[in-house]
């Protein structure tokens, strides 16, 4: 009750928030909306499934490149074919490293993901003339709906049109995901993640069910890739960098892995508050480091657990 | 503690506020209080230490405008912000423009920053004074008219400048050489200038190794030993962090450094840790736009290098000359555009009119914005030595030159206008 109420004031707030004159704000929360999208795929892989990628950066880096490729160097300025082509090429890229990694549970999947995502790394950083090496590739703004907004500029474009835009995106993951979730796909994944021995005797296909999980979850992730180079403009190796996969089970952490929608509380609040730690410290890097460890002690079900009392009594 | 509805949401309602006031709720003093400069400074990682270095020239600058009165009678405000990845660079350089609402932004040293920041300087109409990050794409390709983007020197100079002693020095002393250059684009474009103006000066040295380890490497056996294998008269390498000393040190305890020449272009960057020890004399050395110990210093120069000293019991690198230059060059505009103005405080605009041509006296001597926004600063190479007073390796004689002679002019791509010297 308490989160659907909360929940539906936040909507309205991230919905009025581009009319309250706050640009920077705005802009902040941009980010954030492209996180919360990779973020509800990786819990789909984490949460529901139980396999922990520390990897999942190089399908962010593979749709923020795919958006450079694309504006940049075909002339595609069209953002839903970008969003479009993120998704397939994440799809084509997962499938044969998921065949590798879903072989694998626990540390080695683990392991398994954080070696692909590095080599992607390296591949991104060592092929100058195909991705621009520690340059990366420009990003350049897109088409929102066929429609160029050239007369916009960019304050304007970011904390208007492109907002909504992403916030669109994000709903509408959010709705797939859901769905997703509730479905018998969804039930055959949690059952699999409790014990995959007496799902298998079920007759569900652990490795098919695994790595379509793993699928889903790097379009999720490309498809906040793209939303996130396109304010920086630029796409660089670093998206692909393992510090930025180990961001996103942060941010998992933080919201809480066991609701669905904490993934995406984790994502707004890492950061704001990285906004602001930022700002007061240098050592904002062992500031977070203090709280990933507070939360991973004393608040296993990250933020959404505090808020969502009632469901940690049932559980 | 239990934490009950009510408490909650009244929790997260101080905490909504509190979290939302701050940001945006800035004051706007357009002509009136500080002139608000933000600073983006590397903080953590390999580029900490140049970050930092920067920051000091920077405060040094601002140290001395405001207790001179500050800038037409308005004190300097420094919004220091640490530069990082580009994505989140590009964010701090958001908040600066449309939160603390500053009248420039100076600092960027990391390219690949520097690329997604020019960009976002045009887009968000503030004014950046890069303090480093010029590389040929940024100048060529991504931002090849800025309006609010003022760069650094081209990243190749010192290699430019370095390639030019290497002639004047070796030439025909060398048949073999090898370079071992950090991993990214400036390693890159030095290592490709160093060959092109070898290739200029008609020395035709026969390149038998060429090595690309990982900027901040802190092994370098597997290197060495290929160094070894490969017999090169001379290496080449425009390595600028704590990666030097390291290779120097290994270099130097495998045997490598005693009869093969060492040209380093950018080592005096971490020039204090470049031990007698492992350092050979005889090396080229180059300092980038700031040489501590140049003995035609300006007082203004001898003063800072005393006040760093003091400070932090170390003696100041090039990064400092960069951000001081950025801070005096962006007062000398304002004070510009005021005059053009009648005293009146200026436009924006006829600020930015202003930096161009601006001139000021720097810590390396007077320097300047070019037209095209890219700046001009004398550079400072010389040959190893030890005999000083130190337990690290200084240059003597100190060789000086402008970037007017190592800077590829305005509207000219870097290899024509190599090939089209007269050596």
């Amino acid at each position: 009750m308490i989160v659907r109420a909360l929940g539906l004031i936040a909507g309205a707030a991230l919905v009025l928030l581009p009319l309250a004159g706050v640009p920077y704000t705005t802009t902040l929360l941009l980010p954030a909306f492209g996180y919360a999208v990779a973020l509800l795929g990786l819990n789909l892989l984490f949460g529901s499934t139980g396999l922990l990628s520390f990897g999942h950066a190089l399908f962010i880096a593979l749709g923020g490149y795919t958006a450079a490729a694309l504006t940049g160097r075909f002339g595609v300025r069209s953002l839903e074919l970008v969003l479009l082509a993120a998704a397939l090429v994440a799809a084509l890229v997962a499938v044969p490293i998921g065949l590798l990694c879903v072989r694998y549970v626990k540390i080695y999947f683990g392991m398994l993901t954080l070696a692909f995502g590095m080599l992607f790394y390296s591949f991104l950083y060592k092929f100058y003339a195909l991705t621009g090496g520690d340059e990366g590739m420009r990003v350049l703004r897109p088409m929102l709906l066929g429609r160029p907004l050239e007369h916009l500029d960019t304050v304007a474009y970011l904390t208007g049109p492109f907002y909504y835009y992403a916030l669109g995106v994000l709903v509408v993951a959010a709705l797939v995901m859901r769905r997703l979730v509730g479905s018998p796909f969804g039930l055959s994944l949690r059952s699999i993640r409790e014990n995959a021995a007496k799902a298998e005797s079920l007759g569900i296909g652990v490795r098919r069910c695994r790595l379509a999980a793993f699928v889903v979850a790097a379009v999720f992730g490309a498809i906040g890739g793209v939303l996130l180079v396109v304010p920086t403009g630029l796409a660089d190796p670093l998206l692909a960098y393992w510090t930025h996969s180990g961001n996103l089970v942060f941010m998992l952490l933080l919201g809480g892995f066991d609701h669905f929608l904490g993934p995406v509380l984790g994502a707004l609040v890492f950061i704001l508050l990285q906004d602001s730690v930022m700002s007061l410290t240098s050592y904002w890097r062992f500031v977070f480091g203090a709280i990933l460890a507070v939360i991973v002690i004393f608040f296993p079900r990250g933020l959404m657990g505090l808020l969502d009392a009632r469901r940690a009594a049932a559980s | 503690m239990r934490l009950t509805r009510r408490r909650f949401l009244k929790l997260t309602g101080v905490g909504a506020v509190a979290a939302a006031l701050p940001l945006d709720v800035v004051p706007v003093l357009a002509q009136s209080g500080p002139v608000r400069l933000g600073i983006l400074a590397a903080r953590a990682g390999v580029l900490a230490p140049v970050g930092e270095s920067g920051l000091r020239g920077v405060q040094f600058a601002t140290d001395r405008i405001n207790a001179a009165g500050g800038i037409l009678g308005r004190r300097l405000e420094l919004i220091v912000e640490e530069e990082s990845s580009p994505k989140d660079t590009v964010e701090r350089f958001r908040k600066l423009a449309l939160s603390d609402k500053v009248d420039a932004v100076s600092g960027a040293i990391s390219t690949g920053v520097g690329l997604a920041l020019g960009p976002a300087a045009e887009e968000m109409k503030t004014i950046w004074l890069a303090w480093d990050a010029t590389t040929q794409k940024g100048v060529e390709e991504s931002m090849p008219k800025p309006k609010y983007s003022f760069r650094s020197t081209d990243n190749e100079c010192e290699a430019v400048m370095a390639s030019i002693l290497t002639a004047r020095h070796w030439k025909g002393k060398f048949k073999t050489v090898a370079g071992i250059n950090p991993d990214y684009s400036y390693g890159r474009d030095n290592w490709a200038a160093f060959l092109a103006i070898m290739k200029k000066y008609g020395i035709e040295a026969q390149v038998v190794s060429e090595l690309w380890p990982k900027l901040g490497a802190t092994d370098f056996t597997s290197h060495v030993a290929t160094l070894i294998q490969a017999k090169p008269d001379l290496i080449f390498s425009c390595f600028w962090a704590g990666d030097t000393p390291i290779f120097m040190k290994q270099a130097h305890a495998a045997g490598l450094t005693k009869s093969t020449k060492v040209v380093l272009t950018t080592g005096g960057g971490v020039h204090e840790s470049l031990k007698k020890d492992f350092t050979p004399e005889g090396a080229i050395l180059g300092y980038n736009c700031f040489y501590f110990e140049n003995p035609k210093a300006s007082a203004l120069a001898k003063e800072f290098t005393r006040w760093h000293a003091e400070k932090f019991k170390e003696w100041p690198n090039y990064e400092s000359d960069h951000g001081y230059f950025t801070v005096v060059a962006f007062k000398a505009a304002i004070e510009r555009a005021a005059k053009a103005a009648g005293g009146k405080w200026p436009t924006q605009d006829a600020i930015i009119q202003a930096l161009e041509g601006v001139e000021a006296e720097s810590l390396s001597g007077p320097r300047r914005y070019r037209e095209d926004h890219i700046m001009e600063a004398a550079f400072f190479q010389g040959v190893t030595t030890h005999r000083n007073r130190h337990d690290f390796v200084t240059i003597d004689p100190v060789e000086s030159m402008s970037t007017k002679q190592i800077q590829k002019p305005s509207g000219v791509g870097l290899y024509d206008w190599i090939n089209g010297w007269k050596v």
